[in-house]
């Protein structure tokens, strides 16, 4: 019987493969991550009713303030816009952060660290996916939103408009990859720092209210929350006469900047893990 | 035949040992497994938050006039987490004993009662929502110039019969989520969502299309909100509720709770039943 001894580090190392078949390996794990959210676009229509009817009962309560108030009807449209982004920082944080989280208490993430792709096509597949599936939820919070609280949009440059939306969505998947690593690390705080991750990010975002009215503090969310800068510059082309933070221009830069540094804090933070993951033996572990 | 009759002599006393090892079990899940640090962030900065953005609005729009309407808006978006707390921490003690820790089938088989287990292990939860009350009225006096006169022999009557009618329908939803699949924890968001929004949480529901007025009259949420705004602040919400005798809205409340409360705790035994016969105590849906 012949004895298998090996130096390398990892399923992927030890898998000796050629470029070529690594390559194809990656993209079968991408497609394989991503392929239960997109079909769960049909499949699972109860998840259909409840992330469009949850975002939609949050802007409507918004709405519904802002007309007790008497505000003008363009803060009408800011809660529309701001539900339907709602439903994409829900996915990140949900569908990505807490993912590893849900796939070890599972079992499966025992299963990917011995696979030998890398965990960032995983990540990249659960991006895809989650990115189709909440893409229509979040059409479906704008479209019903509109109609029922009659929104107009003066939408000037469309293809600027679709360009600051894919940037924006970047940085935020980037941001959820490298969550995902950490909320692992950080164990059973998951649900919390989900739970945390929500109002609190909804206020500093600028969600429901233009994001210059939190004064100084919307210059640290221009560094750091993606949510907010995409939305502050969404908000400048989707209507007119919207003073933003900063000119779409400089968001559009900052957005870019972001999605690099997310998803290269994400590699980095992930091969943290694969490491800790191989020497402790119980990080991937259920129950613990 | 019933599984009840080989279990003789169940008194108070042990319903009581279950409800106080359960309110442990409950504390330990939600807080003594978290880091003290993150957990107090977490209690804190959720309720604030949600408070801090309804501030934002109205400064926005208002510039700091109708200090009554910010008064409204910090009362109702504190007591708010009451509503939440109670439903989520009753749905979700549930589906989390079912799914994740599948226990619940052990509990049931106990000679025991499901039900103050039930109670005592969504306590934590409740107190936590408490603590966020507390907290968001704190700074909204503190910070916001909220002025609360508290009127104690309208307010703690209208507080418990409230608490107890939204108990009531936390265990509605209970034994209704015991029945579903994976969807089964969105309702508690939903529902708590869908009152919320026809309560007069946040806005008075005059600004609500006129079909939802009898869903939001019939709901003892809005009667309980309304109270405790006049046991809090001394008066009611602005428009159609403000106009109604603090005698009536107390007797609205009482008669809203005494129609939930048994409903709910019919329709929670008839849910344990069917869950019992249909197998539905150690289903797990891999949500």
């Amino acid at each position: 019987m012949t004895r298998y001894r090996t130096m390398a580090t990892n399923p992927r190392e030890a898998a000796e493969w050629s470029t070529g078949r690594v390559i194809r390996s990656n993209l079968r794990a991408i497609v394989g991550r991503a392929y239960p959210r997109v079909i769960g676009l049909t499949r699972e229509k109860s998840w259909l009713f409840f992330e469009i009817v949850l975002p939609f009962l949050a802007v409507s309560a918004f709405v519904f303030v802002y007309r007790a108030l008497g505000a003008p009807e363009e803060f009408v449209g800011f809660v529309v816009l701001g539900g339907a982004m709602t439903a994409f920082w829900l996915n990140v944080v949900w569908m990505m952060a807490a993912q590893f989280y849900w796939e070890k208490d599972q079992g499966n993430l025992e299963l990917y660290f011995t696979a030998p792709m890398h965990l960032m096509s995983v990540l990249a597949g659960m991006a895809i996916g989650g990115l189709v599936l909440t893409s229509s939820r979040a059409l479906a919070v704008i479209g019903i939103g509109s109609l029922v609280y009659g929104v107009t949009y003066q939408v000037q440059d469309p293809l600027a408009l679709a360009g600051v939306f894919f940037l924006t969505m970047i940085p935020l998947y980037g941001m959820g990859m490298l969550f995902a690593s950490l909320f692992l690390l950080w164990g059973r705080e998951a649900y919390h720092l989900a739970e945390l991750l929500q109002e609190p990010i909804y206020f500093l975002g600028g969600v429901n209210f233009p994001l210059r009215a939190i004064g100084p503090v919307a210059g640290v969310v221009m560094a750091t929350l993606p949510l907010g800068v995409g939305l502050d510059a969404l908000r400048q082309l989707a209507f007119e006469n919207v003073e933003g933070i900063l000119p779409v221009g400089i968001e559009t830069i900052i957005l870019a900047v972001m999605g690099v540094v997310f998803l290269v804090a994400a590699r980095l933070a992930l091969g943290y893990l694969e490491t800790l993951a191989r020497r402790e033996g119980r990080l991937t572990l259920r129950w613990q | 035949m019933n599984d009840r009759a080989a279990v003789r002599g169940m008194t108070l006393a042990d319903s009581w040992r279950s409800f106080r090892t359960a309110i442990s079990l409950g504390w330990a899940i939600e807080a003594n497994w978290s880091d003290p640090f993150l957990f107090a962030v977490y209690t804190m900065a959720k309720p604030l938050a949600a408070a801090g953005i309804l501030v934002v609005m109205f400064q926005v729009i208002s510039g700091g006039q109708n200090p009554e309407f910010l008064q409204f808006l910090v009362v109702g978006s504190a007591l708010w987490n009451v509503v939440f707390g109670v439903m989520a921490g009753l749905v979700q003690s549930i589906l989390e004993d079912r799914e994740r820790y599948r226990m619940i089938k052990y509990v049931v088989v106990t000679p025991t009662s499901l039900f103050p287990f039930l109670l005592g292990r969504s306590l934590a939860r409740v107190v936590t929502a408490f603590v966020a009350v507390v907290l968001t009225l704190a700074v909204g006096v503190v910070f916001l110039g909220v002025d609360l006169q508290p009127n104690l022999l309208y307010l703690v009557p209208a507080m418990v019969i409230g608490v107890l009618s939204v108990i009531g329908l936390g265990i509605f939803m209970a034994g209704w989520c015991l029945q579903l699949r994976q969807e089964a924890w969105h309702y508690p968001e939903a529902i708590a969502g869908a009152l919320y929004l026809v309560s007069g949480a946040i806005f008075p529901i005059d600004v609500l299309p006129s079909w939802l007025h009898p869903i939001a009259y019939a709901s003892p949420t809005t009667w309980w909100l309304e109270a405790s705004r006049r046991g809090l602040l001394g008066h009611g919400s602005p428009g159609l509720l403000g106009g109604i005798s603090d005698g009536m809205v107390m007797l609205f409340l009482v008669i809203s709770t005494a129609i939930v409360i048994p409903l709910s705790l019919a329709a929670f035994a008839w849910f344990m039943k069917r869950a019992r016969q249909a197998g539905l105590l150690d289903m797990v849906t891999g949500s």
